[in-house]
């Protein structure tokens, strides 16, 4: 079966591409910068977190975990309807400032309610709703679970593109005057695109704090939002499969490939020089792809093939 | 040139359906400290198809956009009458509410969705806001289903090739806002230069529908540069100039008009 | 009455280099339309150039301010020339531009881990004089700080308003064909402005720096703040920006004075600035072209 090593390398490629998906829909469709996604992500794992380890619940554990993840997921959703209200009409600079500022929030109070969160030491308590043996077993029905969630979120995307929601994110992120001037409300598209997606971030991060089982702020960094945006915009910011490709290219040659069967040439490489260099390439990823291949390896979205193949004659 | 307008037959006076007007009260636009548009009071929509003329910069389109509200005004309201009574005041509704009230109008420059193709950007337009949800994201095929046949009407009407593509000569883009605006069922429409760059049997075509469409009791004003056009298709012109209407009428009168024929049509058109 | 001249000193002298770095950033902004989120890294850079000058040919912190603002005005012009310049020649959009500068900015970010090492480093300086002001103890460089901004702030006011080349900044910025066509050299006066803005940042990342320590995230932990204050300042122009600037900094310290944590202070201060932009500003046009 996989080692250890593996199915973390493996959930955090998976992790990553649900974020990536999300994003693909506000960034690829939409064409709204998303600079918090890490907030979203953040304030679902702390939620989560917090009301699983410091609530006293009447009630055992596949339960416990199901309440606590509901009540988060709904958490990071409202703060996405919240920060969408905030950007719907503010351009690209706004939505910088925007996102930007709610991920800085986010990350202070993880740090500021130290009884709560456990601040910059961190929070233990944290277990997997289910026992089925060895912590490797344990690891592995995890990842397992986190495929599926990620899995029903890439349906979700690839229906989006096949409905008439998708459309219109499509033309919102197109030309935003002449939807409005279709009769589309495009402020309130956009507040319920951030609203959904940001439940979903939400919900992949209460996944990954099962996973690590103990919280600290570090968790919660720009790293997170990088991962993701590298992921979709590497593989392709206007296709479903550009976030899957992308996060493999990226995160899963880091992580994976070069973390684990790359001899290390010195002793402390794969501790702290490998996992600089890999923030470092990605940032000069986003750099190379953007000004020479701005759509990535798989390239525009073709709705004139998906037209042909729903409605031609 | 000339003889051929004279000998046109004069526009078939459609079935008197009074349609919506909307009226502009001293409506007040300027740019950087230029006064583009001064309307003491106008209404539109007295007669089924007035066009508005004028020299460039006479502020024709930037009225045209004061009443979408896609240019916000300075001051001033703008009103739509609608034919079952009451009033809207369209200057205070948000820019999307207004194809909600009937009002909706084609662009003068090339507007279009890079990403979508003709059928999307057809079925975008159609499509009613409770499938656009995310939580309706199967609804394609009801949309498709209640909307096809009005599509595909109009699409074998003015011959689009390949409706799975995307629209790629500037005619065919053109011709695609104006039957995007077709397809929200406008009751008050406003076409800018909707024949510019289109060839002479599409403009006919788009001719016959908006005659068809005034039968059918929607107002319609069209700003146009090509004078056959507005003297085929109009029963009042209303000639604009400096920002504001100097003058309104049916076509002989317009044409015969001395201010008009100096300041725009040039002394040899008569 | 204490509490306020306490504020108000302690707000002044601790983030006068916050308003240097936002006229700077201020100045990019309003000539290319460009938010540069590796501008963080110049006011980084800044820091690093001026602790190494420092600690390798041990010149005193006043001498040491010299090369640090000169080298990351340079490597600001770099940054134009090597990247942003070829974005825009390839007509990268808006939203991918800001990417891009983001993208830049993580690489430099981490590229300075690889290069300076991991430890958080520090200025070889004296211990500042600490001086009182209005009854407040001020450290000596922070005073520095405050008399080097207000003196670049006029200057550079002065420069942007008045002096002839100023008028060909503000030309360009405003319609780039018409003041090709008038004899004003883009490239040159671009230039000149990316590199002022990098002396901006550089200098006042040598402020942060030497005010508390170096490290690669120095100038990203300010970003936020420079970005708030730019973006809500500039609609009263550079004046705009220097005061929403110092009003920042004076409410920062107000609250940090009441507040248990300091980041609550912040916090309060970003929700403020958000629902600032919110209420007015930075709206889509709603022009368009419909």
């Amino acid at each position: 079966m996989l080692d250890a090593f593996l199915i973390s390398g493996l959930f955090g490629v998976v992790m990553v591409i649900g974020l990536g998906l999300l994003l693909h829909l506000e960034l690829g469709l939409a064409r709204i910068a998303n600079f918090g996604v890490v907030g979203f992500f953040g304030l679902g794992m702390y939620v989560f977190g917090v009301l699983y380890v410091r609530v006293d619940w009447p009630f055992g554990d596949p339960w416990v975990f199901l309440v606590c993840a509901l009540i988060a997921t709904a958490a990071a959703g409202l703060a996405g309807l919240i920060v969408g209200w905030l950007i719907a009409d503010l351009n690209t600079d706004g939505v910088l400032v925007g996102t930007l500022a709610f991920a800085t929030a986010v990350a202070i109070v993880a740090t500021t309610e130290a009884e709560l969160t456990g601040g910059a030491e961190g929070m233990g308590g944290l277990a997997f709703p289910y026992d089925i043996g060895k912590v490797t077993d344990n690891e592995l029905l995890w990842l397992v679970i986190a495929t599926l969630v990620v899995g029903l979120i890439f349906a979700f995307v690839r229906q989006v593109h096949r409905s008439p929601y998708g459309r219109l994110l499509v033309a919102v992120g197109g030309n935003e005057p002449l939807a409005r001037s279709l009769g589309k409300a495009t402020f309130r598209t956009k507040f319920w695109l951030f609203g959904v997606a940001s439940a979903g971030m939400g919900l992949l991060g209460v996944m990954d704090a099962v996973m690590l089982r103990f919280l600290v702020p570090a968790n919660i960094g720009v790293d997170v939002t990088l991962a993701a945006m590298v992921g979709l915009v590497l593989g392709g910011t206007a296709r479903a499969w550009g976030a899957v490709l992308g996060a493999f290219l990226s995160v899963g040659l880091f992580d994976i490939v070069l973390q684990g069967y790359l001899p290390a040439p010195t002793e402390d490489w794969s501790a702290q020089t490998l996992p600089v260099l890999r923030e470092a390439m990605f940032g000069a990823t986003l750099v190379v792809v953007l000004l020479f291949r701005p759509l990535g390896v798989l390239g525009d979205m073709r709705r004139d093939q998906l037209m042909r193949r729903l409605h031609g004659r | 040139m000339v003889a051929e307008l004279l000998e046109a037959p004069a526009a078939p006076a459609p079935a008197a359906v009074a349609g919506p007007r909307i009226r502009i009260a001293n409506a007040v636009k300027s740019f950087s400290g230029r006064v583009v548009v001064d309307v003491d009071d106008l209404v539109l929509g007295t007669r089924p198809i007035e066009g508005l003329i004028g020299p460039n910069g006479a502020g024709k389109t930037t009225l045209m956009r004061m009443v979408m509200h896609s240019t916000p005004l300075d001051r001033g309201t703008i009103t739509l009458l609608p034919t079952a009574g009451g009033e809207v005041v369209l200057s205070s509704l948000p820019a999307h509410a207004m194809a909600r009230h009937g009002v909706v109008k084609s662009n003068q420059v090339i507007m279009d969705f890079d990403k979508l193709t003709i059928w999307d950007s057809l079925l975008l337009a159609v499509a009613e806001g409770r499938y656009e949800q995310p939580y309706r994201v199967f609804s394609e095929r009801a949309v498709f289903g209640r909307h096809e046949a009005e599509i595909r009407h109009y699409l074998d009407y003015f011959g689009f090739a390949d409706p799975t593509a995307f629209a790629l000569s500037a005619g065919e883009k053109k011709l695609l806002d104006i039957v995007r605006c077709l397809l929200l069922k406008p009751t008050f429409l406003l076409l800018d230069e909707p024949t510019a760059g289109l060839p002479e049997q599409l403009t006919e075509k788009v001719m016959t529908t908006i005659r068809e469409l005034a039968a059918a009791g929607t107002s319609v004003v069209v700003v146009e540069h090509d004078l056959n056009v507005i003297w085929h298709l109009c029963e009042d012109v209303l000639f604009m100039a400096e920002g504001k209407v100097v003058l309104r009428g049916d076509p002989p009168s317009i044409r015969a008009n001395r201010t008009v024929v100096e300041k725009y049509l040039g002394e040899g058109h008569v | 009455m204490d509490y306020v001249v306490q504020s108000v000193v302690i707000g002044l002298t601790e983030n006068a280099p916050l308003v240097l770095a936002a006229i700077g950033f201020a100045l990019l902004y309003r000539l290319s339309g460009l938010i540069n989120v590796a501008y963080s890294e110049t006011i980084t850079l800044g820091a690093y150039f001026g602790m190494w000058v420092n600690t390798t040919f041990g010149l005193d912190f006043y001498t040491v301010l010299i090369p640090a603002g000169l080298l990351a005005g340079l490597f600001s012009v770099a940054t134009y020339l090597g990247i942003f310049r070829p974005a825009k020649r390839r007509n990268v959009g808006t939203l991918e531009l800001i990417i891009v500068s983001f993208g830049l900015s993580i690489f430099l970010r981490y590229g300075l881990q690889l290069v300076f090492g991991y430890p958080v480093r520090y200025f070889d300086v004296p211990p500042p004089e600490t001086i009182y002001v209005l009854g407040v103890g001020v450290g000596s460089f922070r005073l520095l700080a405050v008399a080097v901004v207000a003196v670049l702030s006029l200057l550079l006011y002065w420069f942007i308003q008045k002096s002839s080349l100023g008028l060909q900044i503000r030309a360009l910025a405003s319609d780039e064909d018409l003041a090709q066509v008038s004899g004003i050299r883009p490239l040159a006066v671009t230039v000149l402005i990316w590199f002022i803005a990098g002396v901006a940042g550089g200098l006042a990342g040598a402020f942060f720096g030497v005010g508390a320590s170096v490290d690669p995230l120095l100038g990203w932990r300010e970003f936020l703040f420079i970005l708030l204050v730019v973006l809500v300042g500039l609609s009263w122009g550079l004046r705009g920006v220097i005061l929403v600037g110092i009003g920042a900094g004076v409410a920062l310290a107000a609250m940090t004075l009441q507040f248990s944590q300091g980041l609550y202070a912040q916090l309060a201060l970003i929700v403020v600035f958000a629902l600032i932009l919110k209420w007015r500003g930075l709206r889509l046009t709603e022009t368009g072209k419909v």
